[in-house]
């Protein structure tokens, strides 16, 4: 079957869904995974050398005629949208059941739909106005999810904070796209490299894009929106919704052209991004936050790649040149982070639902000693922990050698590009260390050690509806990390469709080496655990208390709590993480009562736009005491303002 | 079949030089303290005696507390093998090793850190805290010491890179690496390997609640990692591509036991520092490894 009719097939399935979601949760979900299945599949023949799909139809919808195309940088999108999207629902399914929630589960599964068929939309439009309506409503139908647990009062002043700032970049993009069709003529997206003049409009869609994609200082709206949404929600907003921004980005700067400080702001923008978002989700103590921050730093990471990809295609020419090949790396790279990094953060964030599904609470200084309750979730998080922090030999370090390599390379070559490779390197290293020492916390406050509180001791697993859909994206994470030669052709074809030269399939040999690596290290480091464990299982096992200096009866409040963990290297960033502390020391001979509080603002959001915003309230609050009901003031207004008119106009009348 | 016999001999040859290092260092320790020391093969009595002794177990632990050291051990060791040994060169080389090399010693330190912070002990935490800290600074450094020799060797692959006659900058990246081998290693002035005071320590006291076999593991992965980053640094430093095979194995041998001959001078003679004042100096480690980088830069537009 060639693309098109799966694509209708897939369609249709999501609308039947959205249909029968309101009564019928089993047909839902069989109607929406069948959906999401043929979705995959016509983005695999894509991938996997297919021709790019085009329809055109006559047929206009809001005065446009319909234009609909799928190539390789589009299929690269849409299956992650269906794979996410697919195991999201299952999820789903489990998560944010009837029986749990009776009211907001079938809007819930109405949203869903409609946020799947508005993204597959946006992937699909290759119109200016179709794009923007897709994408007005794929916001939309985020924040009806995000805001499904309405009672809640942070929840709610978490969705108008999306919703605000979608719009903000919403209104960049409606003025990018007016701009363009009112300098081309034509709703028509497509390539226009020639067109010199429209350069300049970059700028609108790197703060529209650059919002929706959650780039630092415009992530404002990210942490709390993510945090606050039901987890699945959650998982497919920070896996899939934000790359989307990174899309329109790609394709902004692939059909137009850019002006010369772009990548250098892209390479410096990704850095700072990916630096400070991870210093964030270091000192949070919420894990949905702290996932959220980290969604962050991955954005900056796949803004580094795409910067240097920028860099180098301005640097060289289309072809395969030396000065190109870097860049070529630098954009598989971030290609491929795309996917691994919405694999494996809807892996945590499905993970991070099952522990509140479990527990009810997101603080990770309340949980912890949930392995022995939940080993399904804690090993698949941990896999997820491994993965995310870039680690060998699972699949965020293949995308993250790539992207590494292409900024040696760039840096051996000693072309200009290498000033901006060689603090991206150094940032991305030391990123690379903080979000290790992120995950390490996350992971281990969350599942090791003694339960805090008594909610993280009768904690249950989750039911196989959620674990299912974890044990699948772990799978796919585990399939990239050990063969990435494989996925090579995918992306390289992806890379074409950006930048026609780019279109070498053959894999760099050292990927294959990388890939073999991988698969030795994973078996050699399962052979030697269960070595060490039959070892140490041979002689006789004593099990005693935790060694704490002695100390023979420690209480699970002892245990080190997240803001200890994070004190040292949070420290470094407190110019930036402002935090927040109140201590009440114990004081007297007999001290009653003593406490530390530590709390980490949004600093961006309360320190930089919330004065600003404060002072728009205040002006506001000013002219509204204009209005207040009496009709002789009305009078009195409309009378000084025909006197005003009357006077420009006898003043004006004499030219 | 030369090739696999290569490949055992490079095994064997890691696994059993480490554990002679921390007794090299024992020893010149003790002699400069004036007093007899332990045998310089006592690492490895340790190492027999701890692999035939039963296991103590946190009532806490997961099985992730025995996977851990197991998995950090592989990664120290996979590690290793990446590294050319000067003429015998590199059991296998590719393009970004070096990559590799890196994330694999952060494998290990997530391991490690990870088992610690199974045990729910306020000490282990503390020192895993410490641990995943400092070494976002080692970090730094490391990577500014590898672009420095990616730079001066138009190469970023480990075999290449670690060949060429050592730039103008290779007294700057010896200091810098040198630090970052103390930090990475837990010796002093960073760490102290022999305090009992657990306040006070890293690495120690993050491996407090491991016993038997899987302390064994540990021990001799971090006398590997020791020795990995010796023999790294004089790679880095010496210019071991010009000579003669024997020549350049002897210098090699020469230059990591100078290294560790220094880890034993250093360790009698300075003090730990304080905590607050280890962050300063790691970032003059990155420091001196971002100046041998910009001299690398220098040398070769000349």
């Amino acid at each position: 079957m060639t693309p098109g009719p799966l694509l209708l097939f897939a369609a249709a399935g999501l609308t039947a869904g959205l249909v029968a979601g309101r009564r019928h949760a089993p047909a839902w979900l069989g109607f929406t995974l069948a959906g999401a299945v043929a979705a995959l599949v016509a983005a695999a023949q894509l991938l996997l050398g297919g021709a790019p799909w085009e329809w055109r139809s006559e047929f206009a919808v809001a005065g446009q005629p319909l234009h609909l195309r799928l190539d390789a940088l589009g299929a690269l999108f849409l299956a992650l949208v269906a794979v996410v999207g697919g195991a999201g629902s299952v999820y789903a399914h489990g998560y944010w059941s009837d029986r749990d929630y009776p009211q907001s589960a079938p809007r819930g599964r109405l949203w869903w739909n409609t946020l799947l068929l508005s993204l597959g939309a946006v992937l699909l439009s290759w119109n200016g106005l179709h794009f923007l309506i897709a994408w007005e409503l794929f916001t939309v139908a985020a924040f009806f999810l995000i805001t499904l647990e309405n009672q809640r009062r942070d929840v709610r002043a978490a969705g108008w904070l999306y919703l605000a700032a979608s719009h903000l970049g919403t209104m960049c993009l409606f003025a990018f796209f007016a701009a363009l069709a009112a300098r081309t003529g034509s709703w028509e997206l497509g390539p226009m490299r020639e067109r010199a003049d429209l350069a300049p409009l970059f700028w609108l869609a790197l703060v529209g894009f650059g919002l929706k994609a959650g780039m630092f200082p415009l992530h404002i709206w990210l942490p709390s929106a993510h945090a606050n949404a039901p987890s699945h929600v959650s998982a497919i907003m920070s896996g899939v919704t934000i790359k989307l921004g990174i899309y329109g980005l790609l394709r902004t700067a692939g059909w137009l052209p850019v002006p010369a400080a772009a990548p250098w702001t892209l390479i410096v923008l990704g850095a700072v991004t990916a630096l400070l978002g991870i210093a964030f989700a270091l000192a949070q103590s919420d894990v949905k936050r702290l996932l959220a921050y980290c969604s962050v730093e991955n954005i900056g990471i796949i803004l580094i790649g795409l910067g240097g990809a920028l860099l180098a295609a301005a640097d060289g020419s289309t072809s395969l040149t030396a000065g190109a090949a870097w860049g070529r790396l630098a954009l598989a790279g971030a290609l491929l982070h795309v996917w691994n990094h919405g694999l494996f953060k809807s892996l945590l964030f499905f993970g991070a639902g099952s522990v509140l599904h479990a527990t009810g609470t997101r603080e990770m200084s309340r949980l912890g000693g949930l392995w022995r309750a939940m080993p399904w979730t804690a090993s698949l998080f941990a896999l997820g922990a491994v993965a995310i922090s870039g680690l060998p030999p699972l699949n965020g370090f293949v995308s993250e050698w790539l992207v590494y390599l292409g900024l040696f390379d760039a840096v051996t070559s000693r072309s200009p590009a290498a000033w901006a490779a060689l603090p991206a390197a150094i940032m991305l290293g030391v990123t690379g260390a903080l979000a290790l020492a992120t995950f390490v916390k996350a992971g281990s406050l969350i599942f090791l050690g003694a339960p805090r509180t008594a909610a993280a001791r009768d904690a249950h697993e989750c039911s196989p509806w959620m674990r299912g859909p974890m044990v699948a994206v772990a799978a796919a994470c585990g399939a990239i990390a050990l063969a990435p030669a494989l996925c090579w052709p995918l992306i390289a074809r992806a890379a074409g469709a950006w930048q026609p030269g780019w279109a070498d399939l053959t894999p760099p040999a050292s990927l294959f080496t990388l890939g073999g690596m991988q698969v030795a290290l994973a078996l050699l480091a399962f052979a030697a655990g269960f070595a060490l464990w039959r070892r140490a299982r041979a002689d006789d096992v004593t099990r005693q208390l935790t060694w704490d200096c002695g100390y023979v009866v420690p209480t699970a409040r002892m245990q080190y709590t997240s803001d200890s963990f994070a004190g040292i290297a949070g420290g470094w960033f407190a110019w930036i993480l402002q935090p927040q502390r109140r201590l009440r020391r114990p004081r007297g001979l007999f001290p009653e009562g003593a406490s530390r509080m530590e709390r980490v603002p949004e600093t961006v959001l309360e320190r930089l736009i919330g004065p600003v915003a404060a002072v728009v309230m205040q002006a506001s609050l000013a002219v509204r005491r204009l209005q207040h009901g009496r009709l002789q003031y009305y009078i009195a207004y409309v009378v000084v303002g025909l006197a005003g008119l009357g006077t420009l106009v006898v003043l004006g009348g004499g030219s | 079949m030369i090739v696999f016999l290569e490949f055992v001999a490079r095994l064997v040859g890691w696994l059993v030089l480490a554990p002679l290092l921390p007794g090299i260092i024992n020893k010149v320790k003790a002699w400069v303290g004036g007093r007899r020391g332990p045998p310089v093969l006592q690492l490895y009595y340790d190492l027999a005696r701890l692999w035939q002794k039963g296991v103590v177990l946190s009532t806490l632990v997961s099985p992730g507390f025995i996977a851990g050291p197991a998995v950090a051990w592989v990664a120290v060791l996979g590690a290793a093998l990446l590294l050319p040994l000067g003429p015998v060169g590199a059991g296998l080389s590719f393009r970004g090793d070096v990559l590799l090399l890196i994330y694999l010693l952060a494998l290990a330190r997530f391991c490690t850190a990870w088992a610690a912070m199974e045990t729910g002990s306020a000490f282990e935490g503390m020192g895993a805290a410490r641990e995943v800290s400092y070494a976002v600074l080692a970090e730094a450094a490391i990577i500014t010491a590898v672009l420095a020799l990616c730079v001066h060797s138009g190469s970023v692959s480990l075999a290449t890179m670690l060949n060429p006659a050592a730039g103008a900058g290779a007294v700057l990246l010896a200091a810098g690496l040198f630090a970052v081998l103390l930090a990475e290693n837990c010796r002093v002035p960073f760490d102290d390997p022999n305090t009992h005071l657990e306040l006070t320590m890293i690495h120690e006291v993050m491996i407090l609640d491991h016993s038997g076999p899987p302390l064994a593991a540990i021990l001799h992965g971090a006398s590997i990692k020791l020795l990995l980053f010796a023999t790294l640094l004089v790679e880095a430093v010496v210019p071991l591509g010009g000579l003669s095979r024997p020549a350049a194995a002897g210098v090699l041998a020469a230059g990591v036991l100078v290294v560790t001959v220094g880890v034993g001078l250093v360790e009698s003679l300075l003090a730990r520092l304080a905590f607050r004042r280890v962050p300063l100096l790691l970032t003059t480690a990155f420091l001196l490894c971002l100046f041998a980088l910009l001299v690398a830069w220098k040398g070769g537009a000349a």
